[in-house]
């Protein structure tokens, strides 16, 4: 009975132990230790050390690194205002409006937003270039000058990179949300709208003591969650901006990205910089288990034998 | 207490009804008429550039940007949805609106075939049975004054795609295997670290793996798996399991307790009644699980740039990134956007077919 | 307070017609059930009163003016649903407060009101709680103190007992009628359970797939019912029904042939309530199969020569035993005959031994 017991976790449950130890637990050891060593372009260890951290912080006479203020604040802002723009308040209305209208039309909406979400990065990358780019053949600078009447050509990615990249990635969050909203406020009772409507509420008070109520929880989900991916992400600014023009869409994430994988190789520096990302991940994440519902997640097993 | 609304109601009669009506019945079409005019207008940013991407895979020339066909093609498709949408609503029986629509987009196409329809060819895609169609492009633009340009020597697409469908299939395949055990023991088996392990499942899940690019990027080098498609199967594997698990648990969860029971009376140990009975109860979220593991993989893009740098190890996004790279300037658009096209599909076509299955998840996911 | 007329109303959803031409007048003050089966349109129509819905066609009168086109919002009709449909973010008294928040009513006459709805359905010691901390029977009493705290022109109660247990519906059935009485208000109660109905109500409205099959007392739907339908769907245990023909004022039941005064010659149905037959010396000759103890009653089913038959008889212990001889008997005043092409009662007709 133990041995079938034993033997039946092992089975059921050690390879995914075994995949998770191997990529989500063993790479974090492993960058706390490439941290402190000096594992550069060569990938050959010379020493222990800590002038990662120094070089980053700054310690005694080794002054911080000079780009990362500008780094982390930029960060902040992309991360804001995508998020508080896009991934939540645009997802949110797109949800309200496409569950307002008659379910074909909505439908019809919610798939044209689905695109960005089912093309691959590249592709998704390349019509943005497309559509922005400085010269008179990109989309927006054909409308300028074709509509608004352009002498001309203007160069988004020069002249407000940050916010290309912010709707670049927000479309992607908008739609993220949109799922999501879609399917919660589908599963709100209609009695529950009923009732309201026959309490004197019209289409606003509706959604604002009805709905808003009911989308607490997905919304504190979709929160949480996509400060996560936004944070570390950089896929679609790699692509797009590639960090410039003049560092100005450099944020945190890729410029991990270029001290370790752009030519200079730096892989320890970016461990460490890795690091300092790791542990608001791990908070935000344990935060994300305390606010889901623990007792609607577990229920107990109602078959004791193994 | 005295009633005020009937009171009132009563004095003024049926006037009152009916202004209440009015008001009601004005702000039904006020609302609906906003609500197309801010989800159109928000819509068309997305709208415009795929739009742009079709029509370019299917007319734009070699060295030039084609927009010959953009534009008039908005121009005839933009009447005919309105006047469907607008026939929609005008239509008394259903045959009518069939035969209304029909007239529409028969003159649509009509003059779509006339405007249009000489502009558009297939020698975009070219690159699906012409392995050197990169060389050909350098003679041609190096012909066209461009002396600096050389064209990369790029593999066939079709490596690309086999390593795509390779990482993607691989991928799908492990997952599935290994999310559908453990979301299983930890729906339904009573163990010490059951909790934890669910919580660690919900946390991975909203880590984000590209965070450990690094570490990851040293571990593969160790193993000596750089360049192998096995390094990057894995990697896709570890950042989608924890989802999986939690998405499997939570369709194993909504599996009656009763279907078990009675195959264990029945005679049957909980492996046999695993496979025999419950697996089969979850096809749903196996395959909404699949769906979503595959077209993950399908579209990775940072890990195998990190992980591979052998052209025979491309996939699909490599392939893509790179011609987009040549022609970011306006080489070639119309083979950017074949290719583009061509990279796409795969994913359209799965998330359109599965479409009814990844809801189901995502209700789960949220709810869960 | 209004009297309410449905005028030919008809609604459909899409090629779906749910209801067709309804007419009926309501009373000022009148408690009136819509009982029928599910899918019979009963609810519909609350919705339409409600403003939830709006009718297709037809005229919907409150106090003889005309509201089809008034949303829910304007025509003050207090609801309780089925699931009660109370608010599960807010608190009970947030939840009565409601109605009134949106109706912009002063702080201080509201929290009278309030203090007032929760005295009359006894929820004062609750107002703080959510919800989901309450039980069934509390529930039911928000979501009326909710629909009333608004001064209803119309209370509107859809299957309001159907998700309590058996003891508390009992208690609910005789409140919710005395609150009625008390208040006056005009009260639409829609219900599949005939107990309910007859209960509370002092009119029944039975409705079939869309059509007003009978408007009438709980005694004339019984006793009277206006067609087969009516007098299957009323009454538990159902009524005998056995199908025959009726030639030269005989009418052939299985292998018995009665006598039947005047009813015209075809195909008809016969039926007989089981509480109108009586195990006695004379009459039909048959054999108990079944024996049923009902509490008060017991239920003997009896094989005949012209079918099987239910029979209820008082008592509480079953005074025959299973497999005895027996003669089944009745008045010719309890029976009833339908024609079988239209379903409906042949009013005069009674058939006799």
């Amino acid at each position: 009975m133990e041995r079938r017991r034993r033997i039946n976790m092992v089975l059921f449950l050690g390879p995914a132990v075994l995949i998770v130890g191997l990529f989500f637990v063993l790479p974090v050891l492993v960058d706390i230790a490439i941290s402190f060593t000096d594992l550069g372009r060569d990938l050959r260890v010379t020493e222990i050390t800590t002038d990662n951290y120094e070089r980053a912080l700054g310690f005694g006479d080794v002054r911080p690194d000079r780009q990362l203020p500008g780094v982390i604040a930029r960060t902040v802002i992309y991360v804001g205002c995508t998020l508080l723009i896009f991934n939540t308040t645009f997802g949110l209305l797109l949800a309200l409006a496409t569950t307002s209208l008659p379910s074909g039309s909505g439908a019809f909406f919610r798939a044209v937003w689905l695109l960005p979400r089912m093309s691959p990065s590249v592709v998704y990358g390349i019509l943005w270039i497309w559509s922005v780019h400085g010269g008179d053949t990109s989309l927006v600078n054909q409308i300028m000058m074709g509509v608004f009447g352009y002498e001309k050509p203007i160069d988004l990615r020069q002249l407000y990179p940050m916010v290309v990249i912010i709707i670049a990635n927000g479309f992607i969050g908008a739609s993220f949300a949109m799922i999501i909203l879609t399917s919660a406020i589908r599963g709100i009772p209609e009695h529950l709208y009923h009732a309201a409507r026959c309490d004197g509420a019209g289409s606003f008070a509706l959604i604002r003591h009805i709905t808003l109520p009911q989308l607490r929880w997905p919304l504190t989900y979709i929160l949480i969650w996509q400060t996560l991916s936004l944070m570390v992400s950089f896929e679609y600014i790699l692509l797009i901006t590639g960090g410039g023009p003049f560092r100005a869409t450099t944020v945190y994430a890729i410029f991990i990205f270029q001290r370790a994988f752009s030519a200079s190789g730096q892989y320890a520096y970016g461990a460490a910089l890795t690091f300092f990302l790791i542990l608001p991940g791990i908070v935000l994440a344990l935060f994300l288990w305390r606010v889901s519902n623990m007792r609607k997640l577990m229920q107990q097993p109602r078959i004791e034998v193994h | 207490m005295a009633d005020v609304a009937s009171l009132a109601a009563a004095a003024q009669g049926q006037e009152h009804w009916d202004r209440l009506a009015a008001r009601s019945a004005r702000e039904r079409r006020m609302r609906r008429g906003f609500l197309y005019v801010f989800l159109i207008l928000a819509s068309l940013p997305v709208m415009v550039p795929y739009f742009w991407l079709g029509t370019l895979a299917f007319s734009a020339h070699l060295s030039g940007v084609d927009t010959r066909v953009l534009w008039p093609s908005i121009f005839i498709l933009v009447p005919s949805v309105l006047l469907t949408w607008l026939w929609a609503i005008a239509a008394r029986t259903p045959r009518q609106a069939l035969i209304g629509w029909a007239v529409i987009w028969v003159v649509a196409i009509a003059i779509f075939a006339v405007v249009v329809g000489p502009s558009l060819h297939l020698g975009n895609f070219r690159f699906l049975y012409n392995p050197n169609f990169n060389a050909e492009n350098e003679n041609i633009v190096a012909a066209e004054d461009n002396p600096g340009f050389s064209a990369t020597s790029f593999p066939w697409v079709w490596t690309a795609f086999a390593n795509s469908l390779i990482i993607a299939g691989g991928a799908t395949l492990i997952v599935i295997i290994v999310a559908s055990l453990a979301g299983y023991y930890i729906s339904r088996f009573q163990y010490r670290f059951r909790t934890t392990s669910l919580a660690a499942m919900l946390i991975l899940h909203a880590f984000p793996a590209t965070v450990l690019l690094i570490p990851i990027f040293i571990l593969m080098w160790q193993l000596g798996l750089l360049n192998t498609l096995f390094a990057i199967v894995l990697v896709i594997v570890g950042i989608e399991l924890p989802f999986a698990v939690f998405i499997m648990k939570g369709f194993f969860d909504a599996v009656p307790w009763e279907i078990e029971m009675s195959a264990l009376t029945d005679g049957a140990t909980r492996r046999q009644a695993f496979f025999k009975v419950v697996l089969p109860q979850v096809v749903n979220g196996m395959i909404a699980v699949s769906v979503f593991v595959f077209i993950r993989g399908w579209e990775e893009f940072v890990f195998v740039l990190v992980l591979s740098t052998q052209q025979a190890k491309w996939t699909m996004s490599l392939y893509t990134f790179f011609v987009v790279e040549e022609n970011s300037l306006g080489v070639d658009y119309g083979l950017v956007s074949a290719v583009a096209v061509f990279y796409i599909l795969p994913s359209f076509v799965l998330y359109t077919l599965a479409q009814k299955y990844l809801l189901q998840m995502t209700v789960s996911g949220v709810k869960g | 307070m209004a009297s309410i007329e449905f005028r030919h109303i008809q609604k459909s959803f899409g090629a779906v017609d749910v209801i067709h031409d309804m007419n009926l007048t309501i009373d000022d003050g009148e408690f009136v059930a819509l009982l029928g089966p599910s899918g019979c349109g009963k609810s519909t129509s609350l919705f339409m009163l409600a403003g939830i819905y709006l009718p297709s066609g037809g005229d919907l009168l409150f106090d003889g003016h005309r509201v089809n086109e008034v949303e829910a919002r304007d025509r003050n009709v207090g609801i309780v649903f089925q699931s009660y449909a109370l608010y599960p973010h807010l608190s009970v008294r947030e939840n009565i407060r409601f109605p009134l928040r949106l109706k912009k009513v002063p702080a201080a006459e509201a929290e009278r009101r309030i203090a007032e709805a929760a005295e009359l359905v006894q929820i004062a010691e609750l107002m703080e709680r959510r919800p989901s901390a309450l039980s069934g029977g509390q529930q039911q009493r928000v979501a009326l103190a909710r629909a009333l705290v608004k001064d209803p022109t119309l209370l509107l109660l859809d299957e309001p007992l159907s998700n309590l247990d058996a003891t508390l519906r009992l208690t609910m059935r005789t409140e919710i009628k005395s609150l009625q009485e008390r208040l006056g208000v005009t009260t639409v109660l829609v219900t599949h359970d005939q107990i309910e109905a007859t209960t509370m109500a002092d009119r029944i409205i039975c409705m079939r797939d869309g059509r007003i099959e009978q408007i009438g007392s709980s005694d004339d739907l019984y006793l009277r019912p206006k067609s087969l339908f009516v007098a299957s769907f009323i009454g538990s245990p159902p009524i005998n029904l056995i199908e025959g023909q009726v030639e030269n004022g005989r009418l052939t039941l299985g292998e018995c042939t009665l006598s039947a005064g005047n009813a015209p010659i075809g195909e008809v149905t016969a039926g007989i309530r089981p509480e109108h037959l009586t195990i006695g010396e004379e009459g039909l000759p048959g054999r108990i199969v079944q024996i049923e103890p009902m509490g008060r009653e017991i239920l003997y089913v009896v094989d005949t020569g012209i079918g099987q038959l239910r029979v209820l008889e008082p008592g509480s212990t079953a005074t025959h035993r299973s497999g005895e001889q027996v003669s089944i008997g009745f008045a010719e005043d309890n029976t009833l005959v339908f024609d079988n092409v239209n379903g409906e009662r042949i009013a005069d007709a009674r058939f006799s031994l």
